[in-house]
């Protein structure tokens, strides 16, 4: 059984700055991709990451006890998310790099060529949606759907009650449905109901 | 109950954060209210779609590697202690004419000397090192901000470029990927334009048999 994030940093505070590398192992990955859902491109989501890192490792310090380690790494990087945004002047970005590189000729199957280009148009349609919501709606669903943490991290993370962050998801979800559906993106399964 | 009080809790059941007795409270309401039975699994469905929505590869691998076993670490220094000392001691290994020789200890006085005569190098010069720092002017202090400043605005002008190359990059990818798409459209409009042709070549050999047939 590895260390808790906690007794991580706690190592580093005594003087072991090689725990810090764990840490680092544990969520770059994890942040990385919050990071690109929230910004949109692949590029400034590795300069974020490497930027929250930093963030963290300078600020070891300053991190309270009574907080979970992945809750601030999570506030460092929405902060550096944000200013990112409001520096572009809210312009949300929707970076194609997710989508390979077309050669010049045609795939020889057909059907499976226009499986690709449907995956490809879903794909960049959610991207498109989900960069279209509010800043506070889009923390939520990013944080939610795609990090899987619970509702009382997110309102840990984001320093707002409980049905604060139900409220965002709820509308956050209801504008993603008009959305997708306004853009003909419909048919999928439904996620089958999770168990208690 | 009405339906907005059970909208977080509706969201609790969705995510599957819900304990047994919420879980049980909200499923009893969908039992009975078709509104939220409806909205429910579209929510669902949603979640499916947004699921679509993946991080790029790239993105998903490791950017450093995982540090190597601490064993292989301890082997190295192991080796790299065994290799000064094996150094240190004067001794020496010689392959000549097809033979390998091995040379222990011995030459110890030059060995010495040598490390004697380095040592005094080294420490002279790192006393005309220190006497250098000394005597280095200080830097002026109105120099400072003067240079923070030039520094700042490096800083910036870098920002800027790399956003407006960043900018430049993605409309090109964008112009990429609508030529792409417009290649992909030509060639199914070709192969249908081809399967059009298939039919109507069918139904004409068709009309020619059924006319045949009639004659007959």
């Amino acid at each position: 059984m590895g260390r808790t994030d906690e007794a991580l940093v706690e190592a580093c505070l005594a003087g072991e700055w090689s725990a810090f590398d764990e840490l680092l192992v544990r969520w770059e990955r994890k942040i990385r991709g919050a990071i690109y859902r929230l910004v949109g491109s692949e590029e400034e989501a590795r300069d974020l990451c490497q930027e929250t890192f930093l963030k963290a490792y300078r600020g070891l310090g300053s991190f309270k006890k009574e907080a979970r380690f992945s809750s601030w790494l999570y506030q460092i990087a929405l902060n550096l998310c944000r200013d990112r945004v409001r520096r572009r002047k809210g312009r949300t970005l929707v970076s194609l790099d997710e989508l390979e590189e077309g050669g010049e000729s045609l795939p020889e199957a057909r059907p499976s060529a226009l499986e690709l280009l449907q995956k490809r148009e879903v794909c960049r349609t959610v991207a498109e949606a989900v960069a279209a919501l509010p800043e506070e709606q889009r923390e939520v669903i990013v944080l939610k759907e795609y990090q899987e943490l619970t509702f009382l991290e997110i309102a840990q993370v984001l320093d707002v009650p409980l049905s604060t962050v139900k409220t965002r998801l709820y509308r956050g979800l209801g504008q993603l449905r008009v959305k997708l559906e306004h853009q003909g993106i419909r048919g999928t399964a439904p996620l089958p109901a999770p168990t208690p | 109950m009405e339906c907005s009080v059970l909208r977080d809790e509706r969201l609790d059941v969705l995510y599957g954060e819900a304990d047994a007795a919420t879980q049980e409270r909200v499923e009893e309401h969908l039992a009975a209210c078709s509104a939220c039975r409806e909205e429910m699994a579209a929510q669902r469905s949603l979640r499916g779609r947004l699921a679509a929505w993946e991080v790029p590869e790239a993105l998903r691998k490791a950017n450093r590697p995982r540090p190597a076993p601490r064993f292989l670490a301890a082997a190295a220094v192991l080796l790299l202690a065994a290799g000064a000392a094996f150094g240190l001691s004067g001794s020496e290994v010689r392959y000549e004419k097809g033979e390998l020789a091995i040379r222990l200890g011995s030459g110890d006085k030059d060995l010495r000397r040598l490390l004697a005569e380095q040592d005094a190098r080294h420490r002279e010069e790192i006393q005309a090192l220190q006497a250098s720092i000394t005597v280095a002017p200080r830097a002026e202090p109105a120099l400072l901000p003067q240079v923070e400043e030039m520094i700042q605005k490096s800083e910036f002008r870098q920002g800027e470029l790399l956003r407006t190359s960043l900018a430049e990059w993605n409309a090109k990818k964008e112009a990429q990927r609508r030529y792409d798409m417009a290649r992909v459209s030509a060639g199914l409009s070709y192969l249908d334009g081809k399967n059009g042709q298939h039919v109507a070549r069918t139904t004409e050999l068709m009309g020619y048999m059924l006319e045949a047939a009639k004659k007959r």
